[in-house]
């Protein structure tokens, strides 16, 4: 199954090799979808954790044992209205069709409860409306 | 059976006394009314279209400086704009990249941030000689402290377009935005049977010298555009299979504004201008109506694969716009999800104040003072030895 977390870690525990440790010890892929690390600062992480579900468990517990905070609602995905022009070219790349476009108006509509903020609308975006941050 | 002139129609806007219904009411009502009722009925149609158009640019004079300076090269914003024309005019093209690093801007951004009426630094280097003395010029302009500032966009209003997918094993990064690998998705580009040049497909009622909406302003028919080709296949109904006609339009960007004038950029290909251009039909007789009530199931598009980087890629064959909007075509066999370029919702606006304004009495109809050619032949270009 898979698991999208948001990672921060207190400045002590950014020397680890996280990501190596969730491959090595419990067989789970972290794969990074942003990033914000950098020597003696507190970093960010969100990854998406693939895995058997007990070892997805397991890793988490882990890595609250090492003090990393685990949140597992990430930032949303936001529309700014006044800069949308409803072109609709995000629907197409959106997996889970929270973007979608009425069939009268051709508004462009988001249903957030479907968003699994994979972020491939941002840079599909010719006009910057969408956006997320940590 | 001729009904009306343009002349007349004229008349009846002056009077307050027009009829005007925006293409996409027309469609809705001719199914019940007739073609005959509604010619009688109608003195205009409007249609408009948004889309990024990327053969697009701005002229500006930006008014002589003492000492006076003979422009050699120039930048707006960090974007280079053209200066080989008089000393003190510029043109920016839209789809001009800037020359800042880390930066998904162009000539689409400056442009829609002059007609925003928001500031934008020039940076003039100037061809010393004795009459133009000065060296450089470094300002700041706005639409306000130019001379002159107007589009002037050599390929406008493509009538039809191309729907684009990816056959690869990549991610490409296109014109029409990402197209995702293994026909993961499918962009079409044009409004389909709300097109204006869909609604006058052999270029009857428009040519040079016909007034249109422009970015929100009033602007005119130019010329041909480039690319100009109206002798593409056509169905019976005479709208073309692909790409066909185009027009260079011009106007005032000073009477410009948003949300009709936008820059855009599109990841890893560039910066592009989405515009509104809005299309009056007097309706001086039935043909008018009969080209007007064609419908997205009776328009259509090629499916091209832009895994095959070549002038002419291969083709999954047609499909009707009707097919488009609804979400989902079929291609190979696949089902792929469609996505527009084209916002349909500013499109509609874009017919919808075109009506408000000729009701209203602020935009009169003209008649081309001459005809769009219509039988030119493409010229490409076959690199030869």
């Amino acid at each position: 199954m898979k698991k999208r977390v948001t990672l921060t870690f207190p400045r002590q525990v950014v020397q680890m090799p996280v990501t190596y440790r969730l491959a090595k010890d419990f067989n789970v892929a972290a794969n990074i979808i942003r990033a914000q690390v950098a020597p003696n600062q507190v970093g960010k992480l969100v990854v998406e954790l693939s895995g058997d579900i007990d070892q997805l468990e397991a890793a988490l517990d882990w890595l609250g044992q090492q003090g990393i905070e685990i949140g597992l609602t990430s930032r949303e995905i936001t529309i700014d209205e006044e800069s949308c022009v409803h072109c609709g070219l995000c629907t197409g790349v959106c997996p889970t069709q929270a973007l979608t476009l009425d069939k009268h108006t051709w508004l462009l509509n988001f249903a957030r409860s479907r968003c699994i903020v994979c972020e491939q609308c941002i840079p599909t975006c010719p006009v910057v409306a969408i956006s997320t941050q940590f | 059976m001729p009904l009306r002139t343009v002349a007349e129609i004229n008349e009846k806007i002056d009077r307050g006394q027009v009829t005007v219904w925006t293409v996409a009411e027309l469609k809705q009502r001719v199914g019940e009314w007739g073609i005959r009722r509604c010619a009688e009925t109608v003195d205009v149609v409007t249609t408009g279209t948004y889309e990024p158009m990327e053969a697009s640019a701005a002229v500006l004079n930006i008014g002589q400086t003492d000492p006076p300076l003979k422009i050699r090269q120039a930048w707006l914003d960090g974007v280079p704009a053209y200066a080989g024309f008089g000393a003190a005019d510029l043109m920016i093209g839209a789809s001009q990249p800037t020359e800042a690093e880390d930066q998904e801007r162009g000539g689409g951004h400056v442009i829609e941030a002059l007609v925003d009426g928001r500031a934008v630094a020039l940076r003039a280097v100037g061809y010393q000689t004795d009459c133009y003395p000065r060296a450089s010029l470094e300002t700041t302009l706005t639409r306000e402290t130019v001379n002159q500032f107007y589009l002037y966009n050599p390929r406008n209003l493509y009538q039809n377009f191309i729907v684009g997918v990816n056959g690869g094993e990549r991610t490409l990064y296109t014109y029409l935005g990402p197209l995702l690998p293994q026909l993961g998705n499918a962009v079409y580009a044009s409004p389909g049977a709300l097109a204006p040049l869909m609604n006058d497909p052999d270029l009857t009622w428009v040519g040079i010298g016909t007034r249109i909406f422009l970015g929100g302003g009033e602007g005119y028919i130019a010329w041909e555009g480039t690319q100009h080709f109206p002798l593409q296949k056509r169905l019976e109904n005479r709208t073309p299979v692909g790409p066909a006609a185009t027009v260079a339009l011009i106007g005032d960007a000073r009477s410009m504004g948003r949300p009709w004038v936008r820059g855009c950029y599109f990841k890893h290909y560039g910066p592009s201008l989405m515009l509104g251009v809005g299309v009056p039909f007097p309706v001086v007789d039935e043909t008018v109506i009969a080209a007007c009530a064609v419908r997205d199931e009776e328009v259509v598009a090629p499916v091209m694969d832009f895994a095959i980087p070549r002038r002419v890629r291969p083709s999954f064959g047609l499909v009707t716009y009707a097919q488009l909007k609804s979400g989902r075509i079929t291609v190979d066999g696949r089902p792929v999800r469609t996505a527009p370029l084209a916002s349909l919702h500013l499109s509609l606006k874009v017919a919808e104040t075109l009506r408000d304004w000729i009701a209203a009495g602020r935009f009169r109809l003209t008649e081309p003072v001459a005809a769009l050619p219509r039988d030119r032949t493409f010229l490409a270009q076959d690199v030869v030895g």
